[in-house]
């Protein structure tokens, strides 16, 4: 009985907190229904207006249940705090993607679920069909809506918090993020949020600027440089055109964006350390060191590659075509100055190889970006040396090993095994995606691009995700972006949680 | 008189069919561009699709982009030739469609590698227009509905609220 009763206390718990999370991402509706009623795209705004009442509604009445029963805000364990950010995530896939369908872009309720997903995870595929004749309330929400999931959900409903709660930080991390810029959660949230509202500003009005110079009209270059700016610091890569950042025909656009992309790439505890003058912060920290290594690695690996294939007719085009697309890979970006096509017919097999493992490699940690991340590559390359050292050194001899990330810390056993699993995990799933695609008859690079893409939460696509791929590359796909956003772990938690209530139900009966 | 008559129609609609003939054989779609883009890498092509977004000017040309359904591609046209242009597609317009037969370019060496089109002529073949936008009625029935379902949970939630309060 006492274990029946914790499990309803579980369960109001996690009601409670997956309301209030879906609360606040319903309340964002208002923007594209004001962007709608402005534009006067009426039809657009009464979608939005139905969504927001349907989500709402479900907000509301999941706070209701956890309320019920006076729950105790601050007995947050973390196997809620992981369930409350997993299932928040799921819960606001299926709302989010209310307006997508009712638009009438997407085939099917599945189409409008992945390109919900996409957005919230950063990744930036699409199954969105007629792009360019998308209404500008609908751009104006896909945007948002990978703009909030680069910064997460979860942050951005504890950053409004009124109240610092005890389970916040343990739904913060459930969601990926680690890192406490000040002492208490809510503090960091606010911090995540007031640096990427402050790159907004700067963004928008660089990109508003050279779009205006390009030739676009005043109005909508401003859209266009919101969106672009939205898409580039969460390392998104959705656009409101069909042809992506080609879309602009100009290198100073894509170098803005590529700047963008890149800084949104890094660590938030990197941005507040060099904001706070700590510049030398750069240099010194571990995901920094294997940014700039494997990146310059692999942009040199490629020009050469490239070059011996004669694929691009000078070195400006090359460098432009190659740099642009190698370093949007790595951030997990996902804009494409060339056609997805173009990869698989002129990259040749060196080519696409290099863009595997750099959009496997990802990141920093807490950012924006996907992967398996740097400082895991980092800490699992040190970890090597280290007991290569520790194999060649006297036996007697005891030898602190350390890596600097925003501070010093203790190259420890454990954090390496642990950085070593949650690879082995990115590897499992890109694995699975790269079988999925071979059976379904795609050939094995472009089954492996697209699943590393997907994996990487990258976005850049081979051709093999449209509309008429097999649904259940549709599934595997948003389940391998879902996964790859929240690190495992919280879905691994949600799934044990689910599981143990079956079971314990099934005993029961 | 009859016989020329005849003759000249017969003329005409001989012509007529081989010009039309011509056409929809040379009219390629974007993604066959791409995908044999070696081979068509400096030839003359012919692409037929709707204008879309906006048209940027740089200085004595401008940059367009037509969608022909299958992919969309960037088109580099003289400033007098894309002033013919009247609508370009978006939500609220339809584009015009246009027949464009230029230069493709695999990686252009004029924009730092570009898959482009340089344009040499352009002819509108539809002219485009403003798009009429219905209002949904069944869309306004289910937002009153909904709303009112958010208005109960609401006073529903307050309700709770207030009786928790009292508990304490």
């Amino acid at each position: 009985m006492s274990k029946f009763r914790n499990r309803t206390y579980d369960i109001e718990i996690i009601s409670y907190y997956t309301g209030y999370i879906v609360l606040i991402v319903a309340a964002l509706m208002i923007i594209p229904i004001t962007t709608s009623f402005i534009f006067k795209e009426w039809n657009v705004m009464l979608d939005f207006i139905i969504s927001s009442a349907i989500s709402l509604t479900v907000g509301l009445n999941l706070i209701m249940i956890g309320m019920r029963k006076k729950v105790s805000k601050s007995n947050v364990q973390w196997k809620h705090g992981f369930a409350v950010a997993s299932l928040s995530w799921i819960v606001l896939m299926f709302l989010c993607a209310i307006p997508y369908r009712l638009s009438g872009h997407t085939r099917s309720l599945l189409d409008a679920c992945f390109d919900v997903m996409s957005g919230f995870t950063t990744t930036g595929v699409v199954l969105l069909q007629d792009l360019d004749h998308l209404s500008n309330g609908l751009n104006m929400w896909r945007h948002m809506l990978t703009f909030i999931g680069g910064q997460g959900m979860v942050v951005l409903a504890i950053t409004l918090l009124v109240k610092e709660t005890g389970g916040a930080y343990k739904m913060y991390v459930g969601e990926g993020k680690d890192i406490e810029l000040v002492p208490n959660v809510k503090g960091t949230a606010r911090q995540i949020w007031k640096i990427s509202m402050i790159y907004l500003m700067i963004g928008t009005a660089s990109l508003w600027i050279i779009g205006i110079l390009i030739g676009l009209k005043p109005l909508s270059a401003f859209f266009h440089a919101l969106y672009i700016f939205e898409s580039s610091w969460s390392t998104g890569g959705f656009a409101p055109n069909t042809q992506n950042i080609m879309y602009y025909h100009s290198v100073i656009y894509e170098t803005v964006a590529m700047i963008i992309f890149i800084l949104g790439s890094f660590n938030f505890g990197l941005h507040y350390a060099i904001w706070r003058g700590k510049q030398r912060e750069v240099l010194k920290n571990i995901e920094t060191q294997s940014f700039f290594i494997t990146s310059f690695l692999a942009c040199i690996l490629a020009l050469a590659g490239l070059a011996k294939l004669n694929v691009y007719p000078d070195a400006v085009a090359g460098f432009r075509r190659i740099i642009f697309n190698v370093l949007s890979a790595h951030t997990t970006t996902g804009f494409g100055s060339i056609y997805a096509r173009q990869f698989a017919l002129e990259w040749g097999g060196f080519g696409i190889l290099i863009l595997i493992l750099v959009m496997l490699i990802g990141g920093s940690a807490c950012s924006t970006a996907g992967g398996f991340k740097g400082l895991r590559v980092g800490i699992v390359c040190k970890g090597l040396v280290m007991d290569v050292k520790k194999l060649l050194s006297s036996e007697r001899s005891m030898k602190v090993y350390k890596f600097h990330h925003i501070k010093d810390h203790i190259l420890e056993d454990s954090l390496i095994k642990t950085s070593a699993i949650i690879i082995c995990c990115y590897l499992v799933i890109f694995t699975i995606g790269t079988l999925l695609g071979t059976y379904y008859g795609y050939s094995l690079s472009d089954s492996a691009f697209e699943a590393a893409s997907i994996t990487g939460n990258v976005g850049l696509s081979i051709g093999v995700t449209t509309p008429s791929m097999p649904v259940t590359m549709k599934v595997y796909y948003i389940i391998a972006m879902y996964l790859g956003r929240l690190e495992f772990l919280s879905v691994f938690a949600l799934i044990g949680y689910i599981g143990g209530g079956i079971k314990r139900y099934a005993k029961i009966h | 008189m009859q016989k020329f008559t005849k003759t000249l129609l017969i003329i005409l609609i001989l012509t007529f069919a081989h010009s039309l003939n011509v056409n929809a054989e040379d009219i390629s779609e974007i993604n066959d561009l791409i995908e044999n883009a070696k081979e068509l890498n400096g030839q003359e092509v012919t692409v037929q699709g709707e204008v879309i977004g906006e048209r940027m000017v740089r200085g004595d040309y401008s940059w367009i982009n037509i969608n022909d359904g299958t992919n969309a591609i960037g088109v580099w046209i003289n400033k007098s030739e894309a002033d013919k242009i009247l609508y370009y597609g978006n939500y609220k317009n339809q584009g015009d469609e246009v027949r464009i037969t230029g230069i493709f370019n695999r990686a252009c060496v004029e924009h730092g590698g570009d898959v482009d089109l340089h344009n040499n002529s352009i002819e509108i073949v539809q002219n485009g227009h403003p798009v009429n936008e219905r209002i949904s009625y069944p869309k306004i029935i289910t937002t009153s509905i909904l709303s009112l379902f958010v208005l109960i949970s609401l006073l529903f939630l307050l309700k709770t609220i207030k009786s928790n309060k009292a508990t304490d």
